[in-house]
């Protein structure tokens, strides 16, 4: 069903005529698909090719390095150039690999990937379908990937690949429990599973993020992000395609377009964890109300929006470049043994705070937040720390 | 696994400080400069010049000052070095007509530069020796036949006293028996051991 | 490779009635994590191993051949492709065995030079040690910011003897060049540079939670493995074994030094774990800093070469001499039989038991371990195969 101002503005457009004789239906339809084909080619793709090359970037100043920095200035043109290279390669199918799974899969995967978007909100208008169950929506398309994953192991003939795609399928169904699980309690606060109706539940500032709202709502912001990085396959459970275990894992056989459809899916995914975490903890869009005028407004929460989900990208990627990886058997007793039982202790604490202030607990939530702010400072000191002892030369600017 | 609460709750709290703790590292890694170093473009030197007097290059060959001992072709582990020094019937003087290095074969072992009398072999900065075919690997130092070179006590000819002076600098660097070893004075700032 | 001898039974009907069966997976000679040219044929059930049976030989390059052709001058840029990581200890071996074959006596100068180019080669080469064991088991960073150390090093060794990697500085006798002029203030300024990058390694992955856990308690080697494979270098010190060549047998000026010999375990896991093997070899680094600043302090005036002649021929007989390489006791022993070309040279190397104690240690542990178990043993291709 389109969305009611898509359904409004093409039945303006079906009034003056300009599609002829076309059935509504038909017009809605083509009218979905472009707004589809707008959100993954202008955004998706383009946010999935950006991210590899910041990634690289970011990866390189934490490493003393530089990273790519010459095709195009300051390197900003090297994804394009990697995906024009991946495109233009031979397109190998191992002789005795199972030929429609094996092209089947990177499909299936791409596919439950950009179907996620469609929930996700830019701004207060600009959502491809403000659908009643959002959040419910998003995690159960996200899990279409492990077919996918599963395929391509599978279909590889090489074991190498069967185990990656065993591994990454044990890993993301397991992680799907404490992801739900840390998502109720926000969906208990809220009292809707609407990705809008969450962000509008929250405010502008810090003090009404849902982060803060209760020791127990901090917990699952973590016990969330730790279920979310399992789930899309980033380290520290980034097991399915460990690169110095199983060459590439479920990824080895791959070359070419298809192996660019992994990878999309890889570094697009980080997108759709950072938007999340910033839906359910971080207040949306939500901006102070400067403006009255409708349209700079939606342009100011659609920066702040992809703006807080990009620093979240950036910490994962961070995370990444500092922590190793862990064993298949420590992350199932992580996954069960710790996860689950402290996202059941999350969302019965939850119930009962809700239940016992409806509203929030005004002092217990800007304490929160105060406590918040001396975590990130005491970082920061660390930091600081670090620095002075290493007495390294130092170099702000992210440019080189 | 855990054996006690107690332990479940350090496990959790040690993961949790240990992870924050090595973000603190590389966070402090992301305000440092680099130490890449942009080679060769964005460099403010070539490389070759930067490189020690002691760095192992491809060889060079100064015939001005070569005797024609053979003392390198006999020293060369890999023999990558042939030379020919047939004796002049007319003029009774060696004449130098071949002197070769493979540079493929060579291992940048040294071995050569260290028992020739005058330093005419000797290691260059040049590392950059790729090419696109096997024949240009064998560098043919003698154009033409030249006259071995006859050391004296004192070099008067201006075009050969500077490459003697160069090649003895060279073969000063190796040591040897006789010469003592330099001094090294104690730092003092250094810290305690 | 025939696998006669290694067939185990095929399961058919499982523990619960189902039908298994056993994967024979090849981690072959290109593998991004074995450090070099190494094959395992590994049989595994799902992801625990059952067996993992080590193939050597594909580095294989008849060096001991090669020294039967050359000769004792020739030889020594060869000894330093024994073991390209370490190479000091390789020309410090040939040059010790030759001095012992012909009775040459090397100055005292000439031994203090040997040992601050040897014990700069073990922080280097234990820097790329734990660098690629980090980085197997998954964190990144820490390899890149061991190997930036590492160049710094490079840089003073190619100062030293203008080679980054196969330095052929030593010689019969002595060394080939002394000391540049202003080289211990470069040095020391390097150490007073490292050793808070070490503290800093340190809070970066070397007490991180994950790292522990998956080094701690794997592949435990006990004294008496260790002993039963020939275990050496810091794989035996991890098993609490404190056996170090240079205090035990000493050789060249090690006496006049003072240095500890860290055995495992290390802060977390066991004795003879794969993290007892990580940190003696970070702690061995901060005992080569303390050798270096000592060498410097001390070293006397003097000649750094003895008179060798060009043509050597040590009188016939053998000899056998032990340096405690990067990766243990590094055995050479030579034959001579009168002429300038020795008669038969062999090396004896820690990386090659290593690799036979895989096949024991590797029973029970899941693929991931092996990875682990590989690292922590410091194999590297070029040493097993010679």
């Amino acid at each position: 069903m389109t969305p009611p101002p898509l359904q409004d503005f093409l039945d303006g457009l079906i009034a003056d005529g300009v599609f002829g004789a076309l059935p509504p239906a038909i017009v809605y339809a083509l009218g979905i698909v472009t707004v589809a084909a707008v959100v993954i080619f202008g955004f998706v793709l383009n946010v999935a090719g950006v991210t590899t090359f910041i990634e690289r970037r970011v990866w390189a100043r934490i490493q003393s390095r530089i990273g790519p920095n010459r095709v195009g200035p300051q390197g900003i043109l090297q994804w394009l150039a990697d995906g024009i290279k991946l495109l233009m390669k031979e397109e190998l199918i191992p002789a005795a690999a199972d030929p429609r799974l094996f092209k089947l899969a990177p499909y299936v995967v791409v596919m439950g990937f950009v179907a996620a978007f469609v929930a996700i909100p830019f701004s207060s208008v600009l959502i491809a379908a403000d659908l009643d169950v959002g959040v419910l929506y998003i995690t159960s398309v996200t899990s279409l990937v492990v077919v996918g994953i599963l395929m391509a192991g599978w279909a590889s003939n090489n074991k190498w690949s069967l185990i990656g795609g065993i591994r990454a399928a044990a890993q993301i169904v397991s992680y799907e429990i404490p992801a739900a699980l840390s998502i109720f309690p926000i969906v208990l606060i809220s009292g809707t599973l609407s990705t809008q109706g969450i962000i509008q539940a929250q405010g502008w500032a810090p003090w009404n993020w849902f982060i803060f709202y209760s020791p127990f709502t901090f917990v699952a912001f973590w016990v969330l992000f730790t279920a979310l990085l399992a789930e899309g396959n980033r380290t520290p459970f980034d097991l399915p395609e460990a690169e110095s275990e199983l060459v590439a894992g479920f990824v080895t056989e791959y070359s070419g377009a298809r192996y660019l459809f992994f990878f999309l899916v890889e570094w697009g995914n980080l997108y759709i964890i950072g938007a999340l975490m910033v839906i359910l903890f971080l207040g949306g869009w939500q901006v102070p109300p400067v403006t009255d005028n409708a349209v700079l407004l939606n342009l100011l929460q659609l920066v702040t929006f992809v703006a807080k989900a990009y620093l979240g990208v950036l910490i994962i990627m961070w995370i990444r470049a500092t922590l190793p990886r862990i064993r298949v058997d420590q992350l199932m007793s992580t996954c069960w043994k710790y996860l689950v039982p402290i996202s059941f202790v999350n969302f019965l604490g939850t119930a009962v705070w809700v239940a016992l202030w409806p509203h929030g607990n005004r002092p217990v939530w800007s304490l929160m937040t105060l406590l918040g702010f001396a975590l990130a400072g005491y970082f920061f000191y660390r930091v600081g720390f670090h620095l002075r002892r290493s007495r390294s030369e130092l170099l702000l600017s992210p440019f080189s | 696994m855990a054996a006690s609460v107690r332990e479940y709750l350090r496990n959790i709290a040690e993961t949790a400080m240990t992870a924050f703790e090595g973000m603190a590292v590389t966070c402090s890694h992301f305000l440092r400069r680099p130490s890449t170093v942009q080679y060769p473009d964005r460099m403010p030197l070539r490389v070759q010049d930067t490189l020690p007097f002691r760095y192992r290059g491809i060889l060079e060959v100064d015939l001005e000052i070569c005797t024609g001992c053979l003392a390198c072709e006999r020293a060369c582990p890999i023999d990558c070095i042939v030379i020919d020094a047939p004796k002049d019937k007319q003029t009774k003087q060696m004449l130098l007509t071949r002197f070769d290095i493979d540079i493929a074969k060579c291992m940048y072992c040294g071995l050569c530069s260290e028992p020739c009398p005058t330093g005419a072999i000797h290691h260059t900065p040049e590392f950059e020796g790729a090419d696109f075919s096997l024949e240009s690997m064998v560098r043919r130092y003698v154009k033409e036949p030249v006259a071995a070179y006859k050391p004296k006590k004192v070099e008067t000819d201006p075009a050969v006293a500077p490459i003697l002076e160069r090649g003895m600098r060279y073969l000063d660097e190796f040591a040897s028996p006789d010469a003592p070893g330099g001094a090294v004075e104690p730092d003092e700032t250094e810290s305690a051991a | 490779m025939s696998l006669a001898g290694y067939e185990v039974a095929v399961e058919q009907v499982g523990p619960h009635g189902l039908e298994t069966e056993e994967m024979t997976l090849n981690m072959g000679p290109q593998h991004p994590s074995t450090h070099g040219v190494l094959r395992f044929v590994v049989k595994a059930d799902g992801e625990v191993m059952r067996q993992a049976i080590p193939d050597v030989g594909y580095l294989h390059r008849s060096i001991e051949k090669i020294a039967e052709k050359v000769g004792y001058h020739g030889f020594m840029p060869y000894t330093d492709r024994v073991d390209y990581v370490a190479a000091m200890f390789c020309n410090q071996g040939w040059a010790s065995v030759a001095e012992k074959l012909g009775d040459i006596t090397v100055p005292k100068r000439g031994e203090y030079c040997r040992v601050i180019a040897a014990e700069l080669n073990r922080i280097a080469s234990h820097l790329l040690s734990v660098g690629t064991m980090v980085l197997d088991i998954g964190a990144i960073t820490p390899f890149f910011h061991a190997f930036r150390e590492r160049e710094k090093l490079n840089d003073l060794l190619e100062e030293l003897c203008g080679s980054r990697l196969t330095y052929n500085y030593m010689r019969i006798g002595g060394v080939a060049w002394d000391l540049p002029p202003g080289y211990a203030e470069k040095v020391l300024a390097f150490l007073d540079r490292f050793e808070p990058m070490l503290a800093e390694y340190d809070d970066l992955i070397s007490a991180n939670k994950i790292y522990v856990e998956r080094c701690a308690g794997v592949a435990i080697i006990g004294r008496e493995d260790a002993f039963a494979y020939n275990l050496v270098g810091p794989n035996l010190r991890a098993a609490g074994v404190r056996y170090d060549v240079r205090r035990d047998e000493p050789y060249s000026v090690y006496p006049e030094l003072e240095f500890d010999v860290p055995v495992g375990p290390g802060e977390h896991g066991v004795v003879g774990d794969s993290y007892a093997r990580y940190a003696v070899r970070i702690r061995e680094m901060t005992q080569s800093a303390r050798i270096l600043r000592q060498c410097f302090r001390q070293m006397p005036d003097g000649p750094v070469i003895a008179k060798v002649p060009r043509k050597f021929r040590p009188p016939a007989g053998d000899a056998q001499v032990r340096v405690e390489s990067a990766r243990g006791d590094m055995g050479w022993y030579a034959v001579s039989d009168g002429t300038e070309f020795p008669y038969r040279c062999k090396v004896r190397t820690g990386s090659f038991a290593a690799m036979a104690i895989i096949d024991k240690v590797s029973a029970g542990l899941m693929l991931a371990d092996l990875v682990t178990v590989i690292a922590s043993l410091d194999i590297v291709a070029p040493e097993v195969d010679r």
